[in-house]
């Protein structure tokens, strides 16, 4: 599914190097986590792996179902699969939400030579998610995350992972402002999103969120690398630990 | 070939007024409507006739009144009567060629919707000044559309007189041309006078574009919001000037302009020149004046969502602009706004 090897990258047009040497191989139908302490390369890795332009890679690779996603921009990756939920969602005023969802549902099926959905298919399609994760409808209609608290705005990253249904999902410190009931609720509509050909990667400092989305594997990103990996019985013992014995 | 036309009716650069908007050297590729007059289409609401009547120059410092009283021979007069109302608009067209003025007085308790087009389809000199009186308790609503080709010299000029108790809502949009300038200049000789003067332009190429208003408050309790948002790209320019001149015995005045400018090319220009002149010591008055890029981290996160590049600009432009139309109450004029909006995005 996902294999990334042997990557390094940069920011700040290469005055620092954040990746050194990562390699990561997440096959579909399971769940990583990779946590690690701040600092580490986390939000980065998710941003050099969909492409945010300032993040360079100076070398390795990244495949998606084998092919390389290194020199296609932000929007051809996404079309492709790739998913990245934010770990902190952007306000956009003026633009509704159902008209932002619209658009990015439409631009992924044209891109993949599909027949843009029609307006009652998506009202109905979005209508059912939005009631699955608790989302008002009134909210739909304001501008994107605009007035939204910490939890709605992750909600709604979840409700858009659902809307445009990736291959591979990345989640960005997904747990970071969410109680205990968002918390569930979120990890409800990402556990309906496991499936056979599906890959999900989790970025989490906390083994909270793993408690909810019990993952396959679990590794330490320090300094820009993997330095260990486990099963899910290892993010309670780095939990416990600390992640001083990786640095 | 030269000019026939008295060239120095035409301001300069040197003229404080049009610094940012060479008028007198636009008019060198201008092959038509320098010197003729220009005859509109109105199309009236019941109970509204036009009148044709001498000309007349409404300030010797208009340049726009200068050039209509030297060029037309007539005006069009329309008289709207004392508390008249209609659900129809005035609409004033085929403004595409040379010059013309128009006289428009709203009798005591009249309202008037008034939407205009100026739309030319070549490289045409046009200058339409548009002089209206409002009397107590009267109401205008103006729309203003400027869609010109890129060749066009275009300058559209309202002198409105208000009396007691009067409202004015303003909202233009253009798109500019070789040199476009919508100018609105108000003065309120009544108290109570409540403004909303709104635009917006979008330009691209080595389009211009200037909205320029002068607002003398001559009288007390007075409330004024001005809105102007400009995007730009490619060579062209913006040019905002706005002034509110507050006199000494207009106390109570409640005034704010802003100007906000989005620039998506490094090329493109933009000259803004807020003034505030105040003589009254009970008044707030502010103004605010931004010009910025669209941020990158918000384009970015459109294109993770697979929204290409070009349409998520075009998604944050809009949203940007259409703010300003967001309080007009026709639904139809102000989607026929953003559509036209969209088709330049």
């Amino acid at each position: 599914m996902l294999k990334i090897n042997n990557l390094f990258a940069n920011v700040d047009n290469g005055n620092k190097q954040i990746i050194h040497d990562l390699s990561l191989h997440i096959p579909a139908g399971e769940v990583h986590a990779v946590m690690g302490p701040n600092g580490a390369g986390k939000s980065t890795l998710s941003y050099v792996l969909t492409g945010k332009p300032g993040y360079e890679v100076t070398a390795g690779d990244v495949l998606l179902s084998g092919e390389s996603l290194l020199d296609l921009s932000p929007e051809e990756r996404a079309s492709k699969g790739m998913f990245l939920s934010f770990q902190y969602p952007i306000e956009i005023p003026g633009v509704p939400t159902m008209t932002f969802l619209k658009t990015a549902l439409n631009a992924q099926r044209r891109a993949n030579g599909l027949d843009e959905m029609g307006a009652p298919e998506f009202l109905k399609k979005s209508r059912a998610l939005a009631a699955d994760l608790k989302i008002k409808p009134e909210m739909l209609k304001r501008p994107l995350n605009v007035g939204f608290s910490g939890g709605e705005k992750k909600r709604m990253e979840i409700f858009q992972m659902m809307m445009l249904e990736p291959d591979f999902i990345l989640m960005d410190e997904t747990d970071s402002g969410l109680d205990v009931d968002a918390l569930r609720i979120v990890a409800e509509g990402v556990n309906k999103l496991r499936e056979p050909k599906r890959g999900i990667l989790i970025i989490t400092h906390y083994q909270r969120l793993l408690d909810y989305i019990v993952p396959d594997k679990v590794h330490v990103l320090s300094d820009g690398r993997i330095a260990a990996s486990g099963d899910a019985e290892f993010a309670k013992k780095l939990e416990a630990e600390g992640y001083d014995a990786y640095a | 070939m030269m000019p026939t036309h008295n060239i120095n009716l035409f301001p300069t650069r040197r003229d404080e007024n049009w610094k940012y908007s060479d008028l007198r050297s636009s008019l060198n590729q201008i092959s038509k409507g320098i010197e003729s007059i220009n005859e509109p289409f109105f199309t009236l609401p019941d109970g509204l006739t036009t009148e044709e009547v001498g000309c007349e120059c409404a300030s010797l410092k208009n340049i726009s009144s200068v050039l209509a009283e030297n060029y037309c021979h007539k005006a069009w007069k329309i008289d709207v009567p004392e508390s008249f109302e209609s659900d129809q608009p005035l609409v004033i067209s085929n403004l595409n060629c040379g010059h013309s003025q128009i006289i428009i007085n709203i009798n005591k308790g009249g309202r008037l919707s008034l939407v205009e087009y100026h739309e030319s389809q070549s490289n045409s000199f046009i200058n339409t000044n548009i002089i209206i009186n409002i009397m107590d308790k009267g109401e205008l609503d103006r729309i203003i559309f400027h869609d010109d080709t890129h060749e066009t010299v275009r300058i559209s000029s309202a002198i409105i007189n208000s009396e007691s108790d009067t409202r004015i809502t303003q909202n233009a949009i253009s798109f500019g041309g070789a040199l476009s300038r919508i100018e609105t200049i108000i003065t309120a000789n009544g108290e109570n006078l409540n403004a909303t003067i709104n635009g917006a332009y979008l330009l691209s190429e080595s389009r211009h574009c200037d909205m320029t208003s002068n607002i003398d408050l001559l009288k007390p309790n007075c409330y004024i919001r001005q809105l102007v948002k400009g995007v730009v790209k490619d060579k062209s320019n913006g040019v905002f000037q706005g002034k509110f001149h507050v006199h000494r015995p207009a106390q109570f005045t409640d005034a704010e302009m802003r100007h906000d400018a989005l620039m998506l090319s490094d090329t493109s220009k933009i000259r803004s020149k807020p003034e505030l002149e105040i003589y009254a010591d009970d008044v707030a008055c502010a103004h605010g004046n931004t010009i910025g890029q669209l941020d990158e981290d918000v384009l970015f996160y459109l294109r993770q969502r697979s929204i290409p590049l070009s349409e998520a600009e075009a998604m944050l432009t809009e949203a940007f602009v259409s703010d300003v139309f967001y309080s007009l109450k026709d639904n139809h004029l102000k989607e026929n706004i953003l559509t036209k909006i969209r088709g330049r995005l």
